[in-house]
């Protein structure tokens, strides 16, 4: 367990002693005496969605000083009032407007990888928080595929860090990529985690409990996981993070505004430079105006903003000169096995994330496939593992026996690093939303090493789920995740924000979220996102200090 | 029929096919948070009046959704309504295929198909055909690349997604597959394979007399001799 210094988070970060402690989950005085700007004044920056991504930036930014408006399109949420412990309940949690999805292999979004509301998609993510490895920002050096990172791991460690532990991050000592340890130490296993573990061991693969983004043990104010297996649907607890509970609290005391409900619309650019965004709230159409502009909807929201957002100076899109916006968008391969046992397991209980396997992330020479995949519990609830027993095409008689076998069954998942690929991308449809702005339509279609990553993978979870006592497995083949869009570049040519994040196109606006993600590794991408914002928001620091980019002049 | 009635009143399963007898997972709602209980206790509210479907459209769809989820006995999961429900409020799953019509309307055209198909094979619409020749029809969609201009994979990925998400949604389907329903603020404490919270019902049989390899087999074997004993 790595030591930590509760008094260093707290004065980085103090957003766990901000939530309450007692009967509430929301600490409604601290939204009441939030700061408001008016539409007209200049704030430093607007951030365009509050994930990941921008909630982490907007927290950093509002600490150092900048006077920060973050907008989601979605609620502000209240845990006890907004969320429910059941899985249909809880739809809204989900971006389900108008989207199209196409190519050979289109990738399902919604509740799959889209998130609407303050905290963005970690309100739903399992809660995973994996760190990428070193190779991962050099595949295209190391292995001849997909792209290399302008940045190193070694400059994005430090965020790592500090991440782990605002999250804070619960896990078993890391021995793969740059070996690490956590925070918190490992969370107490569930019945899915003990039958992973079991066959692992019996195969003499090395597993490691975590790493979760769920405190276990005392932190700030925040609740102990009670271990009810609803991690997907919104923590009611206020124990499994999101920037909702592990960013926004302090940036909201540190003078920043959460503009909630509010869809933006149009990043405004004039004369080469952004000078705020357009956007709709209650109906009505409004313009903040700011001094930089940082865009953090994700990799579906993100490149159609820029696209919406062309100019007569952009004809072709915000930043799409070399036609870079949209493309390279990512999905992990994310097959899932289930194991038949004849003792019941009961999966449902406990967190759906808890025991991960990195032993094949890294390409292995005698493979005739280049990088790698993890392995990880997941523990799907009963409408999504009815989806797991019709991809195998039952219908009728056949599904309810499937189904009414439910608690003899364990699922593992695995993460496959799928390359990215240029025609992989989000272009606008002649479709148009409820206020006539033509919708997204992300194409997808796999390539040759992804298809036989996905079936390495496969065939791994089979035989772990068979060395654990499984009687049979079956497999759903499916995706997860969403990296790429807007890509981070050495230049304007092949993507299209540099190593700071800032676009090569527009000195003064930034993309914020995952869609910056030039590869995607078999990681989940939330502590990365969240570490690359942290980075950002230094260099922004930096660069009001000398007075360069974004002259945020309030900044010191 | 794999299997045992329960006693209906106690712990209403769909059918009355299940094997955690006496299982009622509403027994627990008292422990579970007032919105949580709310939202789940109003999906049990029956009978609501149809607001997407005409009634034409609802009786195909009815006969649809209650064969791909064997949901023929009493007390039966008002699976339409729901769908009828969710179509109405426009609550999608946030995408569809570029290949097929926002689901709404894709709902609408695809039931009428199925009603065409089946007058041209069995001379009367598919809500009054047998439950085998609706059976062969369904079955048709689902093996089909292109089904009335259609990807049939489509279709069915469409149909399945609504009528599941719907069923199992449904506290009666959860006493049937013994899931634990809610779990807060209560949790869980009890993590072990084999092992129960001490309100979790054993089920029957657990031992398996009747392994899972010959119940599945059995129902393999039902359902193929709907399909006309194809193998």
């Amino acid at each position: 367990m790595r030591r930590t210094d509760e008094r260093a988070i707290r004065a980085r970060n103090e957003s766990a002693w901000l939530v309450p402690t007692g009967q509430e989950r929301t600490n409604w005085a601290l939204r009441g005496r939030m700061r408001r700007y008016d539409p007209g004044e200049e704030v430093d920056v607007a951030v365009v969605g509050c994930g990941a991504g921008g909630g982490t930036l907007t927290q950093r930014l509002a600490r150092a000083g900048f006077r920060v408006v973050a907008f989601d399109a979605g609620p502000w949420w209240d845990p006890d009032r907004d969320w429910v412990s059941d899985e249909a309940g809880s739809h809204k949690l989900y971006w389900t407007e108008p989207r199209v999805i196409s190519g050979k292999d289109p990738v399902a979004l919604g509740s799959n990888n889209s998130g609407r509301g303050v905290g963005g998609s970690m309100v739903h993510f399992a809660g995973y928080v994996p760190r990428f490895h070193p190779s991962d920002f050099q595949t295209l050096t190391r292995d001849g595929v997909g792209a290399d990172w302008p940045i190193s791991y070694e400059d994005l460690k430090p965020y790592y860090e500090h991440i782990e532990e605002e999250l804070p991050a619960a896990g078993e000592p890391w021995p793969w990529g740059d070996p690490h340890d956590y925070p918190h130490s490992a969370h107490p296993l569930g019945p899915n985690g003990e039958i992973f573990r079991r066959g692992a061991r019996a195969l003499g693969l090395r597993t490691a409990v975590g790493p979760v983004a769920i405190p276990n043990g005392r932190f700030g104010h925040r609740n102990h996981c009670i271990y009810r297996g609803f991690c997907l649907q919104g923590c009611k607890v206020n124990a499994k993070a999101s920037p909702l509970i592990t960013h926004v609290p302090d940036a909201v005391a540190h003078g920043a505004e959460i503009r909630p409900d509010s869809m933006v619309t149009q990043v405004v650019v004039e004369r080469g430079r952004a000078t705020g965004v357009r956007y709709v709230h209650a109906g009505r159409e409004h313009f903040q105006r700011a001094r930089v502009v940082a865009v953090a909807g994700y990799s579906i929201e993100t490149p159609r903003l820029l696209l919406l957002s062309a100019t007569p100076e952009f004809p072709d899109g915000l930043c799409n000169d070399f036609d870079q916006v949209g493309r390279y968008v990512m999905v992990q391969g994310a097959p899932q096995t289930a194991g038949r046992f004849s003792e019941e397991v009961r999966m449902y209980k406990a967190p759906p994330p808890e025991v991960s396997c990195e032993e094949f992330y890294e390409t292995d020479p005698s493979k005739d496939y280049r990088r790698g995949f993890a392995i990880q519990t997941v523990s799907p609830l009963p409408i999504t593992y009815s989806e797991h027993v019709t991809a195998q095409g039952h219908w009728g008689e056949v599904l309810r026996e499937y189904m009414r076998d439910y608690v003899h069954w364990a699922v593992l998942g695995s993460l496959c690093e799928f390359l990215p690929r240029a025609e992989n991308r989000v272009t606008l449809a002649e479709e148009t939303d409820a206020r006539g702005m033509p919708v997204a339509n992300f194409s997808y279609s796999q390539g040759e090493n992804d298809t036989k990553l996905e079936q390495a993978a496969q065939s791994v979870m089979e035989d772990i789920l068979r060395a654990a006592g499984a009687e049979e497995v079956i497999t759903i083949k499916r995706y997860a995740h969403l990296v790429g869009g807007c890509r981070m570049a050495a230049d304007e040519r092949s993507g299209v924000v540099d190593r700071n994040l800032r676009t090569f196109a527009v000195p003064n606006l930034y993309v914020t979220d995952g869609s910056v993600l030039p590869t995607q590794g078999s990681a989940n991408p939330a502590l990365t996102i969240m570490a690359l914002a942290a980075r950002c928001a230094d260099h922004l620091k930096a660069t009001a200090r000398s007075g360069v980019v974004g002259e945020p002049a309030s900044a010191r | 029929m794999t299997g045992r009635r329960h006693r209906r009143d106690a712990a209403p399963t769909p059918g009355g096919e299940g094997r955690f007898e006496g299982y009622d997972v509403m027994a627990q709602s008292p422990f579970w948070d007032p919105v949580t209980a709310a939202v789940v206790r109003g999906r049990m509210a029956q009978e609501r009046a149809l607001a997407f479907f005409t009634s034409e459209e609802a009786d195909i769809c009815r006969a649809l959704l209650d064969l791909v989820l064997a949901n023929h006995g009493a007390p039966r999961v008002p699976v339409l309504e729901m769908v009828d429900q969710r179509l109405f409020e426009g609550q999608t799953d946030g995408w569809r295929y570029e290949d097929m019509p926002e689901d709404g309307e894709a709902w609408r055209r695809t039931l009428r198909f199925l009603d065409q198909d089946a007058r041209e094979a069995f001379g009367s619409g598919f809500a009054s055909c047998t439950g085998d020749q609706q059976a062969r029809i369904v079955q048709g969609v689902q093996d089909s690349d292109a089904w009335h201009g259609l990807p049939g994979r489509h279709v069915w990925s469409l149909w399945t997604r609504y009528a599941c998400a719907a069923f199992y949604a449904h506290p009666w389907t959860w006493n049937e597959i013994g899931f634990g329903g809610p779990a807060y603020p209560r949790g869980y404490k009890v993590l072990h394979p084999g092992w129960r919270e001490p309100w979790e019902v054993a089920e029957r049989g657990a031992a398996d007399p009747l392994p899972w390899s010959h119940r599945v087999e059995k129902a393999r074997r039902a359902h193929e001799l709907r399909l006309g004993g194809r193998a």
